[in-house]
């Protein structure tokens, strides 16, 4: 796959031109780690009542302060877009951290949630779409985007249902906007409900649309609860070639996009092949190919790989698209992201009163 | 017919999201997790912190 800014650029200048910008995401992240060592040597050591702030959200808020005061230079952009390699490696690593059996039965669980989760909000999505007369592809869109994974989903129903650009860009700008009010939102009320680290993961994973936030959101509240997120949103992800197919053959019945020919290539093409990774290390780590000590450098080495990942998120986070969009999206958005919230914590709280939760 | 939206102004982070790597960082990210794996698992990488 070759984007539209390298054509034309050696492969040797394509790896240089990632360079700063990779630079700069593990330069964010590590300073956000560093000033967490800082705040907490100085509240012990010296007993200054420095904030009580986890490197995450350091390296979110460095992120969102280098990009929104200042312009991020063009040089570092493609570097920055490498925050999905690190996230998605990170993901991958994770996997070291759960027994196949643990995440066949978390994971089962999840896809049951995520079954109800993508059902009801579909539906809603939908609903609220004509009811505040949004154009129907950006409808689509944003059920699209707000049931599944966000902007991944949006840009695999992009090439299927064949909207406008401008939908494209609209839906693609509520969805991060909606994700960023998440990272503040969920742990407050994680916190104020006294969420265990589980059921809170697992909320995250359903209810927080991007990948990237819902990993942000969950490893806000607690290193357990990233993990635990990590593994929502992946069982969440899965389904993203049946719903992108489905709006695919309803579009081409009203003959307003291409037909789906080969449907089993299809799904194949629009699946995430990271969670095939994440699985196989999951298996790996289960059958005892990993001894205690190489399965604790794994799962340390997926929290490096997340550090730029953080930071990225912070990054490409533009707070001023806040109050430019148009009004009547993102109502939608926050209207639909609201039940998609209060319908999967009822979920999980039903789920913990059952017993299959911790 | 439905208005159509403004959405002069959703550039700025939506091009940011539609920034794509020049390569696939699904099949990135499994080749560098395995890799890394191999490594840990025969030891040339070892006692990893943070």
């Amino acid at each position: 796959m070759i984007s539209a800014e390298t054509i034309g650029v050696s492969r040797p200048r394509q790896i240089a031109n990632l360079l700063p910008g990779t630079a700069l995401l593990f330069g964010i992240g590590l300073a956000g780690k560093g000033l967490e060592s800082l705040c907490t040597w100085l509240r012990v050591a010296h007993h200054i009542p420095a904030p009580h702030v986890e490197y995450v959200l350091w390296a979110i808020l460095l992120g969102l302060l280098i990009s929104n005061v200042a312009s991020v230079p063009r040089i570092f952009r493609p570097g920055i877009a490498t925050y999905e390699l690190w996230l998605k490696l990170g993901i991958v690593l994770v996997g070291a951290k759960f027994l196949f059996a643990d995440m066949l039965h978390l994971g089962g669980m999840s896809l049951v949630l995520v079954f109800v989760e993508l059902a009801l909000s579909l539906t809603v999505m939908t609903l609220l779409g004509k009811l505040f007369k949004l154009p129907p592809k950006l409808t689509s869109l944003l059920a699209i985007g707000s049931s599944i994974c966000g902007v991944t989903a949006i840009m695999a129903a992009q090439g299927a249902i064949d909207p406008d650009e401008e939908d494209t860009s609209t839906a693609i700008a509520a969805i991060l906007t909606l994700g960023a009010i998440a990272l503040f939102a969920f742990p407050a009320i994680g916190h104020a409900l006294h969420m265990g680290q589980q059921p809170y993961g697992i909320w995250t994973g359903l209810a927080v649309d991007n990948t990237a936030e819902a990993t942000v959101t969950g490893a806000l509240y607690g290193e357990k609860a990233g993990q635990f997120a990590v593994l929502a949103k992946t069982a969440r992800s899965a389904f993203i070639g049946f719903v992108v197919l489905g709006y695919a053959v309803y579009w081409a019945s009203r003959g307003q996009a291409n037909r789906v020919e080969r449907k089993a290539l299809f799904l194949w093409q629009k699946f995430p092949k990271f969670i095939l990774g994440f699985v196989a290390i999951s298996v790996l780590a289960t059958t005892g190919f990993f001894s205690r000590g190489q399965l604790n450098s794994l799962s340390n080495l997926s929290k490096w790989a997340f550090l730029p990942a953080f930071a990225g998120v912070g990054l490409r986070t533009q707070l001023r698209d806040l109050v430019n969009q148009g009004w009547r999206p993102i109502l939608v958005g926050v209207l639909g992201e609201v039940f998609i919230a209060l319908v999967t914590l009822g979920l999980v709280f039903s789920a913990v009163h059952l017993g299959g939760m911790r | 017919m439905s208005p159509r939206i403004q959405a002069q102004s959703t550039s700025t982070t939506a091009t940011a999201a539609h920034s794509k790597l020049g390569f696939n960082a699904d099949a990135a990210a499994i080749a560098i997790a395995l890799a890394l794996a191999a490594l840990i698992r025969l030891n040339i990488i070892h006692g990893i912190g943070w």
